[in-house]
């Protein structure tokens, strides 16, 4: 928990942020509208008597009140998808349309994948990226599972990935997960600031491809699940001189604004559009979202 | 179907038609089930992807694995049963509770059916549960391991 200390200045209710952390995240999952309708899921749900709430800000989403939603025979048959409240934020600042030609670079395990999948109805197609072969495995079996037929999978390191022009980009980059903490507190033992820094050179890369890989006016979606302003800010401030920033916000949803100020230093002013959101604030888990549009 | 090569990432275009065509001889599908989609071979499996432009890259996979033809007669796969196996008109058994428990398992069966030995399109309460194997009186799942009830799950992600 130490290395969060040094979000103090940062985060909103500082001590609410800490204490949260040791409470577990309710399990959630998303309606996969490929394969079923939402009211078909949740009379099912009811039927197999599984609690559920939908999401206030996103009526596909459903906080579910049950120990094992993976041995669910509605799982099983890739009705619904485990995933993250936030996690379901930026495809939807992404906001695929049917027919287009997507990239997501940093696709495994694919809970964004298919659910731009689905946004898009199955039409077009979604390039999923993922340089590690060890992560194809969970990526196809999801998009299988959940009736995927819009999404070919690629092995290129995102840095050089070749190709485009592609309508919509989405770099969901590797990062130091501490957005993931209420999953287990192991994550935060390895996480500081070198190691952020060391991630940097690497999200730098990914989103520097990225906003080349589309037409001008394109939108290129960076996020993370990590609240270091090097991860974040620091990256998309490296852009900024071949895109520029949109409101990342989502309706319904509270989020706090980018910081443009971090270890005494100014940064852009802009990155207030980028939307951080902290797990005390709506109950989740962590995230940064960006929405560029490039220039 | 004409053989093809078994370099790696090496996807080959296949006429819609010889796709449509098996399905419908096994299952009854209707042949426009497959139209808007492009289909392609690598090595033994056959892949099916919504038709869209598909730019020069190379690929691990395109779209979903739909059948094999390794063996005689070919395979459909489970998740490609799940999408195209709903308008199946043959060659398909609907289950009781109990037995789509067993089905789901990953167990065999005794049961009486009026399918041709072979692969068969599983039903429980109209939903497709996937492929079985029907011979000789009995129904043998062929849901993969990660797909069965009481398998471990891919663990969720955020």
């Amino acid at each position: 928990m130490d290395s969060l200390e040094r979000y103090r200045e940062i985060v909103p209710d500082f001590e609410g942020f800490l204490a949260i952390q040791n409470l577990p995240l309710l399990h959630s999952a998303r309606v996969n509208t490929l394969k079923v309708d939402r009211s078909q899921l949740l009379a099912q749900l009811n039927e197999e008597e599984v609690g559920y709430r939908v999401f206030e800000w996103y009526p596909l989403g459903l906080a579910l009140d049950v120990e094992s939603p993976g041995k669910l025979l509605v799982n099983l048959q890739g009705y619904m998808h485990i995933q993250e409240e936030v996690s379901m934020v930026p495809p939807l600042v992404l906001d695929p349309q049917p027919g287009e030609q997507i990239l997501d670079l940093c696709a495994s395990p694919g809970s964004k994948t298919t659910q731009i999948s689905q946004m898009m109805e199955n039409r077009g197609l979604v390039v999923a990226n993922e340089p590690s072969l060890s992560r194809i495995a969970p990526l196809r079996s999801n998009c299988e599972r959940l009736g995927v037929l819009n999404v070919a999978i690629t092995r290129y390191d995102g840095r050089r990935f070749p190709g485009g022009p592609f309508h919509r980009i989405l770099v969901d980059a590797p990062c130091s997960s501490e957005g993931r903490a209420r999953r287990g507190q192991g994550v935060l033992l390895r996480c500081n600031r070198k190691r952020s820094l060391d991630l940097q050179a690497l999200q730098i890369g990914l989103l520097k491809n990225a906003v080349q890989l589309v037409e001008p006016g394109s939108i290129v979606v960076y996020s993370t699940c990590t609240y270091a302003p090097e991860e974040n800010e620091l990256v998309v401030a490296e852009v900024l001189d071949k895109a520029h920033l949109e409101s990342a916000s989502i309706a319904g949803l509270k989020g706090c604004p980018g910081i443009t100020e971090w270890e005494g230093r100014e940064l852009n002013e802009d990155l207030a559009k980028c939307t951080r959101y902290y797990p005390h604030i709506n109950d989740t888990g962590g995230f940064f979202v960006a929405k560029l549009i490039t220039d | 179907m004409p053989s093809s090569s078994r370099i790696r990432n090496v996807f080959e275009p296949l006429e819609n038609s010889v796709v449509a065509e098996l399905w419908n001889s096994r299952f009854g599908i209707p042949t426009q089930a497959f139209d808007g989609f492009r289909f392609f071979r690598k090595s033994h499996s056959v892949w099916v992807i919504s038709n869209s432009h598909i730019p020069k890259l190379s690929y691990e996979t395109l779209g979903m694995r739909i059948m094999n033809l390794k063996d005689r007669p070919w395979k459909p796969t489970t998740c490609a049963l799940q999408i195209f196996g709903r308008s199946a008109t043959k060659n398909l058994i609907h289950l009781d509770e109990a037995g789509a428990k067993l089905f789901l398992t990953g167990g065999s069966q005794p049961i009486l059916s009026l399918s041709e030995p072979g692969y068969v399109v599983v039903f429980y309460r109209g939903d497709v549960l996937g492929c079985g194997l029907y011979s000789h009186g009995k129904l043998i799942s062929q849901l993969p391991k990660e797909r069965r009830m009481d398998a471990k799950m891919q663990g969720e992600d955020i």
